[in-house]
């Protein structure tokens, strides 16, 4: 029988906090980290409201202790650090370990800051070194010293679902005994224009799952998961945060930008995760929702959870307006928040929601529920170009 | 279930020339440009897809041949949606579709196109053939110096074999000056009317003979 997937560990930067425990108090306080841009250079300062991490490019350098990166690297390997931390991993050379690290942004938030005085003949500053997707996530694991198996993921806002995914087949496949997984997004003009040019942003707080929502609020951060395997955690006797048990990828087929009004490509999804699991949807007590807040994508994925339970849709709620929508580590910042859900009995609400959406008979989870016992957890993330995500963890 | 699969259908575009199954169906002076090449074809075959005049050449050209492949072999009426696999490579990547995005952020004549922008990856040209037939399988993109048909015919077969597909629609797509071709095809469990069994030794036979 192929190996169980354990998670050991994680950490997390993200508008709501630099840490995991930070995390949880704005979560467990309706704490939202989205506000006014105080940060990223643009000359949407004051159109938008986005989530933060609240720490300067000069700060994370400091906080990360490294030496000068860009943004990228240095929120990646903090919250890595803290990965680690937790699950007690200090020799990477005792076990088969490996990074997947997904990004969209990669070094693009440097690069579109430099790339003019590079024309321009100033070109000293090394940026086009740090542009690729791939670049962060090799520092990253040359700092820890990873070597077993190091890629990068980008399939846009399903991403760190994907690297998760990948991530527990290899450990299943008695490829790595562990490997940390999750992902990394800054902030840049070049996400904030270019979903401002899709004109899928809402200029005021988010509203998930409201009949009245605009859009989304972009937010950045990164956030990463340690999988062991069942053998590696039994030799070691480690403390087991969570299981990973189940997960899909499927493909919409419909648009590059939007979702099908059915929500195909997010049914299979949760579908394939059902059956590499093993458990049937009645057995699901929570969704952490991809729930971006656009139009589309929450008539979408809603039709698409009603099709799946039927009658039954466990509680759901999307946790977007606390941290916005991080793309790339979205489904990572998300598994850590539906991983703090499972540990601490809670479930987080979905804020902002006033009105119920008329296409839809389900309602979302709107105030902090406590001591709600959750064995199983379901985390979606949709991308465009169709990629769909969906993740099971498990308690024990 | 046997190990052998094999390639059922194909179809290429070439040379101002559309070869189905090895007979050409459809063929214009070499004179003419490939894109009005392309076009034409369009016209010629009826394709009625509107979406086809926002595609970049390298998509107008893989929708083209893997519409005609599919007219040929009815893999979508045959299969279910997520049972089909697309598994395409070429050597240019998106290069005509980038280099033509780079006049547009020349700083002298600054006006990128979010419609040109969407073309700036090869693999988008999977995701136009997934989307016109909603097609919902597995779908990889490669670039390679040029066709492999080693490493073709042993990943496909390897997909098949694993059951990650019943039937892939694979090949080569090419669009970049003078460098212009396609060789979609289709494998099978089953040897159909072809019964070319899918090995590296006849793919490049038949890659050869296009």
């Amino acid at each position: 029988m192929a190996n169980k997937v354990f998670v050991t560990g994680m950490g997390i930067m993200s508008a709501i906090g630099n840490s995991v425990e930070e995390t949880l108090y704005s979560l467990s306080n309706n704490r939202s980290g989205i506000e006014k841009i105080r940060y990223l250079e643009t000359s949407h300062k004051d159109n938008f409201v986005v989530g933060e991490v609240k720490l300067s490019n000069k700060e994370l350098i400091e906080l990360a202790g490294i030496g000068t990166y860009n943004r990228t690297t240095l929120l990646g390997y903090i919250a890595v650090r803290e990965a680690l931390k937790m699950a007690s991993i200090t020799d990477m050379k005792e076990a088969r370990t490996g990074f997947i690290s997904s990004t969209t942004v990669a070094g693009m938030c440097h690069t579109e800051l430099l790339y003019k005085g590079f024309f321009e003949g100033k070109n000293n500053e090394n940026f086009m070194d740090h542009h690729l997707n791939g670049v962060s996530t090799n520092d990253i694991a040359s700092h820890f010293g990873i070597r077993d198996y190091v890629t990068s993921i980008s399939t846009a806002c399903s991403s760190a679902a994907n690297a998760m995914i990948l991530g527990a087949r290899l450990i299943k496949n008695n490829i790595l005994d562990r490997v940390v997984v999750g992902g990394v997004d800054p902030l840049s003009k070049f996400t904030l224009n270019g979903f401002n040019t899709l004109m899928i942003l809402d200029n005021e707080w988010s509203k998930p799952f409201d009949e009245n929502r605009k859009g989304l609020n972009l937010g950045e951060g990164a956030a990463f998961l340690v999988l062991e395997s069942e053998k590696w955690v039994k030799e070691k006797n480690k403390k087991v945060l969570a299981q990973l048990i189940g997960y899909g990828n499927a493909n919409d087929a419909f648009h590059q930008t939007a979702s099908s009004p059915e929500g195909h490509g997010a049914l299979l999804a949760m579908q394939k995760a059902f059956k590499v699991a093993g458990i049937t949807p009645d057995q699901i007590d929570y969704i952490n929702a991809h729930g971006t807040g656009t139009p589309n994508n929450d008539a979408s994925e809603g039709i698409a959870m009603q099709t799946i339970f039927k009658n039954h849709v466990p509680k759901f709620s999307s946790t977007k307006a606390f941290t916005g929508h991080t793309l790339a580590a979205a489904a990572a910042v998300e598994a850590v928040i539906s991983i703090l859900a499972i540990q601490n009995s809670m479930i987080f609400p979905c804020l902002n929601r006033k009105e119920q959406m008329k296409n839809l008979t389900i309602t979302p989870v709107d105030t902090l529920e406590k001591n709600v016992s959750l064995d199983y957890v379901m985390s979606n993330s949709f991308g465009f170009g169709g990629n769909c995500s969906s993740l099971i963890f498990a308690k024990n | 279930m046997s190990d052998q699969n094999y390639i059922t259908s194909f179809c290429s575009i070439k040379s101002s020339k559309v070869c189905i199954n090895s007979h050409i169906d459809y063929s214009e002076s070499s004179q003419v440009s490939s894109i009005d090449f392309l076009k034409s074809a369009y016209k010629h075959y009826q394709l009625a897809y509107p979406k086809f005049y926002k595609m970049d050449s390298l998509c107008k050209l893989a929708l083209i041949t893997s519409d005609l492949l599919l007219k040929t072999n009815k893999i979508t009426e045959n299969y279910n949606k997520e049972e089909i696999a697309i598994v395409i490579a070429n050597s240019v990547s998106s290069l005509e579709t980038d280099v033509e995005y780079q006049t547009t952020i020349d700083k002298n004549n600054y006006f990128p196109s979010p419609t040109v922008f969407v073309y700036t990856l090869p693999n988008i040209l999977l995701g136009e053939i997934a989307i016109r037939n909603g097609i919902k399988g597995e779908n990889t993109f490669f670039v390679f110096d040029k066709f492999d048909a080693g490493f073709m015919s042993s990943y496909i077969n390897s997909l098949l074999n694993n059951s990650r597909a019943k039937c892939c629609i694979t090949g080569w797509v090419d669009f970049y000056e003078n460098k212009v071709e396609s060789f979609l095809y289709t494998v099978e469990k089953q040897p159909g009317i072809m019964n070319i069994e899918h090995t590296s030794e006849q793919l490049t036979k038949l890659y050869t003979n296009q």
